[in-house]
């Protein structure tokens, strides 16, 4: 049996915005709602949803980037939130994140080299010939090649700047790697590249991934599990196969019938949901979905759903499902 | 006959490390009623074939041949009097950030009757209810509310809304959208795209949709051109490009995509990247990336070949079948 490298429970992150004179009015807004899950080692979890959701939030409250406002996270049975900040820092080591745009967080005055080695020479005591040779083959790891080292990102195509990210993600060996949107950015035949490469480092290295995106066709090629967030709560959390197989939630329903498929033969019938995502700080009642979903029932509008199991492996917040165990 | 034909056109920018070869020859023609997809990888033309029809190119550019025709008229030797008839009135553009293109200053409904102003005749109640009715076909809710609101106040699906309300003010035949729905959420895209259709099946409006992804055009689409560093490599009809690509860069693109059952397999990726258009390039612009690549693609550019009715391609690995 895979055992979870990482483990979430009931995690909520409340953010204050204050507002008026001296900030005396406060408004707290539920980004995150009792977030649980596990990723096992090696294994990666998709997490969906459109923009606004949560996902952005849950990666940081991982990294302790942000303080949840409750919950628990365990990392390889440590709890992330009970280290000091210096424990947390050397912790981090083995955590890393990716980025949608690589440019933002790559330093534009300096080069290949620096950027691979910065981490380095924070973390790791190494001679400066120790050094180049880790940066050469962590570039050649990544599929670049040594002459990257005196290139400085704006010489970089999209593509390129997204592995130098990558390499410097990986400097330290990580075991857990949270991809946020890593390819969204990149035109389809340099994503297809990127994507091998993550499928690729993750088997060598046996590298565990929390992929985040809201490009479910990519979610589909990459993830052994899925959770589809809406409104800081996961809504449907399966594997991957199923979530395509058998979707529940009226909401991943919806998801998947909007996502365009390159197939102008297939005549599926669009569930073209109504309405925008309502915001976090005025969350409706009840069920956050019941002013867009088809199947409203009376008690959506009053009630909060609760995660049932509906088979072994599907779980699912949805007032539809309340006969399951 | 076509409403809108684009015939060679070469657009080329100045820029501070020489010229910048945009358009390279661009081919296609939009018939009434149609939505023709225009694809292709981030810099192949896409947005400058667009902003060359509605003539809103940058300062620093310049036609350097070709012809586009609309209807009768060749619309790169109108007056600027002229081309300002046919913009908005006749051919609109909307565009992938609706932010930049609706005034802050304004509410959505004075921006409306503005235009209803200048390019139809009406009494202010007229005018008023054509409005009204216009903004609750794009799906604007209470739209005698939406009206007195202001941009900002809009959520980015719904700005995109009044954006089409406002292009569609004037009556257009043919609205250009520019990656209408690119930063939008999947759901709410589903919401826009489908909006487009129904424009097109209720007030046959022709559309070029310009986009990146495969997915929309399949789903959209009647026609589709594939650009590649500013060259129309194919085109055709959705079925015939979807189910038969012809030229090794859209087989390429295709093959990229991940799709069901893709899982566990690597994807087939093109190597390299796109060229910048500011080298000369004499032969195939692919061929430095094509897996097919011969001797000749370097020498030699390709031009468009009929490989069926509606189906042309810009490979040589096509010239001995059509010509031999
Ligand atoms: N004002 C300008 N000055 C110089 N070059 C320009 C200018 N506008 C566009 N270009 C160049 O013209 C080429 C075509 O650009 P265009 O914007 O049409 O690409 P696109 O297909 O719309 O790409 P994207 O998918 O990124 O929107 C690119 O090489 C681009 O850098
Ligand atoms: S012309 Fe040659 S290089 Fe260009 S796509 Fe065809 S085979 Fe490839
Ligand atoms: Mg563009």
């Amino acid at each position: 049996m895979a055992e979870p490298l990482l483990t979430v429970r009931d995690l909520s992150m409340t953010y204050v915005r204050r507002f008026g004179l001296f900030g005396r009015g406060a408004q707290p807004i539920r980004a995150l709602n009792e977030v649980s899950f596990e990723i096992n080692a090696g294994e990666t979890l998709g997490i969906v949803g459109e923009s606004g959701c949560g996902k952005s939030t849950l990666a940081r409250c991982l990294l302790r980037l942000l303080r949840p406002s409750a919950g628990s996270i365990l990392f390889d049975s440590m709890d992330l939130l009970a280290l000091s900040d210096d424990e947390m820092r050397l912790m981090r080591q083995r955590m890393q994140i990716l980025l949608q745009n690589p440019y933002s967080s790559l330093n534009p005055r300096m080069n290949g080299f620096d950027l691979v080695a910065e981490p380095l020479r924070a973390h790791a005591a190494m001679s400066r010939k120790e050094m180049s040779e880790r940066v050469a083959s962590l570039l050649v790891e990544v599929g670049l090649t040594v002459d990257f080292m005196s290139r400085h990102p704006h010489q970089l195509s999209g593509g390129q700047a997204q592995r130098i990210a990558l390499a410097r993600a990986l400097a330290l060996n990580p075991a857990f790697v949270i991809l946020d949107e890593p390819t969204s950015a990149l035109d389809v035949s340099v994503q297809a590249q990127i994507i091998n490469l993550l499928i690729r480092l993750q088997r060598q290295r046996g590298l565990t991934y929390l992929f985040i995106t809201h490009d479910l066709s990519v979610i589909q090629h990459i993830s052994d599990r899925v959770a589809v967030m809406y409104l800081g709560k996961i809504v449907e959390e399966t594997s991957s196969e199923e979530v395509f197989r058998d979707p529940q939630h009226p909401y991943t329903q919806a998801l998947l019938s909007s996502t365009p498929t390159p197939d102008p033969t297939s005549d599926r019938q669009r569930i073209i949901l109504p309405g925008t995502v309502p915001s976090a700080a005025n969350p409706p009642a009840g069920c956050a979905f019941h002013p867009r979903c088809a199947h409203v029932m009376d008690r959506c509008r009053r009630v909060v759903p609760a995660q049932r199991n509906t088979k072994a492996d599907h779980r699912v917040s949805c007032h539809l499902y309340d006969s399951a165990q | 006959m076509a409403l809108l034909r684009v015939e060679n056109l070469h657009v080329r920018f100045k820029t501070p490390f020489g010229a910048l070869r945009a358009l390279r020859g661009i081919d296609f023609d939009l018939a009434r009623g149609d939505i023709l997809g225009l694809v292709g990888e981030t810099g192949c033309g896409k947005s400058v074939t667009g902003r060359s029809v509605m003539r809103l190119l940058d300062e620093n550019a310049a036609v350097t041949g070709g012809r586009i025709f609309f209807e009768d008229a060749d619309l790169l030797r109108l007056t600027e009097g002229e081309m300002h008839k046919i913009r908005g009135n006749r051919i609109a553009m909307i565009f992938q950030d609706p932010a930049t293109a609706l005034n802050p200053l304004f509410t959505i409904g004075q921006q409306i009757d503005d235009v209803q102003r200048t390019h139809r005749a009406g009494s202010t109640r007229d005018r008023r209810r054509a409005r009204l009715e216009l903004m609750a076909s794009v799906g604007l809710p209470d739209a005698a509310q939406m009206a007195d609101v202001y941009p900002h106040q809009l959520s980015g699906g719904q700005q995109q809304r009044a954006m089409i309300a406002l292009s569609l003010a004037a009556e257009p035949d043919v609205i250009i959208a520019d990656e209408p729905t690119t930063a939008l959420d999947v759901t709410i895209q589903a919401q826009i795209l489908d909006l487009l259709r129904r424009l097109q099946r209720e007030r046959s409006i022709s559309v070029v949709l310009i986009t990146h992804d495969l997915g929309i055009v399949a789903e959209t689409c009647q026609k589709v051109v594939v650009l590649y560093a500013g060259r129309v490599v194919e085109k055709g009809t959705v079925e015939a490009i979807f189910a038969d690509p012809q030229h090794p860069y859209t087989r390429g693109l295709l093959a990229a995509l991940p799709r069901p059952g893709s899982r566990g397999t690597d994807l087939k990726v093109i190597p390299g990247n796109v060229p910048s258009g500011l080298e000369a390039i004499d032969g195939c612009a692919f061929a430095p990336r094509c897996e097919f690549v011969m001797e000749r693609c370097q020498r030699q550019l390709p031009p468009l070949m009929s490989l069926a009715a509606e189906h042309q391609a810009a490979c040589l690995l096509h010239e001995a079948a059509v010509h031999g």
